[in-house]
């Protein structure tokens, strides 16, 4: 028995089981959140959503998704076998990686990095890149186009996103989420740096593809944009990521600026997983509200509003850090 | 064998792998495949060298900015697999073993003499320290890399301008 908890106490087993519990929480989340969509969508519209299927529709994402699961793959002849099978699978990798150092709660965490932040975000270019081979493997200029407007949206929102949370590393000095969590227990930074917060929430809403910022996928131009030739559960897998992402993106959010799981009363993970929710009902918020921007408009939403706004935050935080 | 070891020879091995198919590659966008899992891997090395945040901001730069910017290229040019410039067969051989040569020389003349790659693994590299060394012993090289950059980007925006005047 001593001998079984000294093995699961090693760092290894600790990871293994962070990773396996990590995935379970992709679909569930990705359940969830197909959900919320549809009834955040309905309600917005003036209707109901589903509600069929189980007490208030909650049961129909099990239905779709068996529906998904029992498709048909179908891969055309002329895509690059190895690049159309490799896009869904890399598109994984970040939104693994980005669970172990998300920290739900003081001790629900894989693990501690001291460079937590800089692993998300170098672990995120995977996205951009899958999305990439994805677009090209498929041999469809469809597919093409959603993923060269993908790749030129990345690069533009990647920078006032970085910048935005680098003001809020000089101001707690500090790569590791934790301790920049732990900083937040009197006052959270959204109060002291407003402007990154807003440029952050921005940024990430074009990192993760959603509406007003969905060009890589609208389909009123692109049929579905860089996943079109996907068919079945390699479409689903391509549907799971955008959903974890856009958890991982409010998770940093809450981390960074509404205090991660501080909070009186409940426990951690409870204010931790309420206040991501939220921040995704905002992101589902936007996308029944704004219509899409143009191509022009959402490059220069980025390159002359939001960098040069960020550059200015950061050189005022630093400015006022060395007062 | 430890799981170290096995690890860090798995790293190698993923590093070389990818090497060769950016080499071998026949399809421009397969070759671009190989250099980003070669990245991966020398990111890895870095890991097991225990300085996490090289790491990642070779992943960072190199996976995320760089290898994405030569994938818009290939992209926006068109892919040209099959065509290689105007060397033949016998000037290809040349040049590549010309510069297999000439790293090997290097590597063996400067890298494996004055390096002790373990000696690295004993202490943690923080973000501090490399900060402070370029903030202190190395600021004015960075300095002069920042004023390149600076440059390069002023040259852009000329390059951008004129071409807009001409139409």
């Amino acid at each position: 028995m001593g001998g079984l908890v000294k093995l699961l106490d090693t760092e290894m087993v600790r990871l293994a089981v962070g990773l396996v519990l990590a995935l379970g929480f992709v679909v569930f989340n990705a359940l969830i959140l197909t959900w919320m969509e549809r009834k955040v969508a309905g309600h917005m519209q003036l209707r109901i959503g589903p509600k069929e299927v189980g007490p208030f529709g909650l049961i129909q994402p099990l239905a779709d998704a068996t529906k998904l699961l029992g498709k048909e793959i179908l891969i055309p002849k002329a895509v690059d076998k190895t690049l159309y099978y490799l896009a869904p699978i890399l598109i994984f990798i970040p939104v693994i990686v980005a669970f172990v150092v998300i920290p739900f709660d003081s001790y629900l965490l894989v693990k501690d990095i001291n460079v937590g932040i800089v692993v998300i975000l170098a672990f995120s270019s995977f996205t951009v890149l899958s999305i990439l081979l994805g677009g090209w493997g498929s041999n469809n200029k469809y597919a093409l186009i959603g993923a060269i407007r993908s790749v030129a949206q990345n690069v533009a929102y990647e920078i006032p996103l970085l910048l935005a949370l680098l003001s809020i590393v000089m101001m707690s000095g500090s790569l590791s989420l934790k301790t920049i969590v732990e900083a937040q227990k009197g006052l959270w930074y959204v109060f002291v740096q407003p402007v990154a917060f807003i440029i952050y929430f921005i940024a990430s809403i074009a990192e993760t593809n959603r509406t007003p910022f969905d060009l890589p996928e609208a389909e009123s131009e692109l049929v579905a944009g860089y996943h079109t030739e996907y068919s079945g559960m390699m479409f689903a897998l391509f549907f799971l990521a955008e959903y974890t992402n856009m958890f991982i993106v409010s998770s940093i959010a809450v981390t960074f600026f509404l205090g991660g799981y501080n909070g009186p009363f409940f426990p951690g993970f409870i204010w931790f997983l309420a206040k991501v929710y939220f921040l995704v009902f905002v992101i589902m918020w936007f996308r029944w509200t704004y219509p899409r921007v143009r191509f022009d408009q959402l490059l220069n939403i980025s390159w002359k509003a939001l960098i040069p706004l960020a550059f200015l935050n950061l050189l005022v935080t630093g400015g006022l850090l060395k007062l | 064998m430890t799981v170290g070891e096995i690890i860090f020879f798995f790293t190698v091995f993923v590093t070389m792998i990818g090497a060769l198919a950016a080499v071998l590659a026949r399809s421009i966008v397969h070759a671009l495949l190989g250099l980003i899992t070669t990245m991966f891997g020398i990111a890895g090395l870095y890991v097991y060298l225990n300085s996490t945040f090289l790491a990642m901001m070779e992943m960072l730069v190199y996976v995320g900015a760089i290898s994405i910017l030569i994938a818009f290229a290939i992209m926006l040019l068109g892919s040209y697999s099959g065509m290689s410039g105007n060397l033949r067969a016998v000037g290809k051989l040349t040049l590549a073993g010309g510069t297999a040569v000439v790293s090997v020389y290097i590597f063996f003349k400067f890298v494996l003499t004055n390096m002790n790659p373990l000696s690295f693994a004993k202490y943690l590299v923080t973000t501090k320290d490399i900060g402070r060394v370029f903030t202190e012993n190395l600021v004015l090289p960075f300095e002069l890399i920042s004023l390149l950059l600076v440059v390069a980007i002023i040259g852009a925006v000329m390059l951008a301008i004129i071409a807009r005047n001409v139409k």
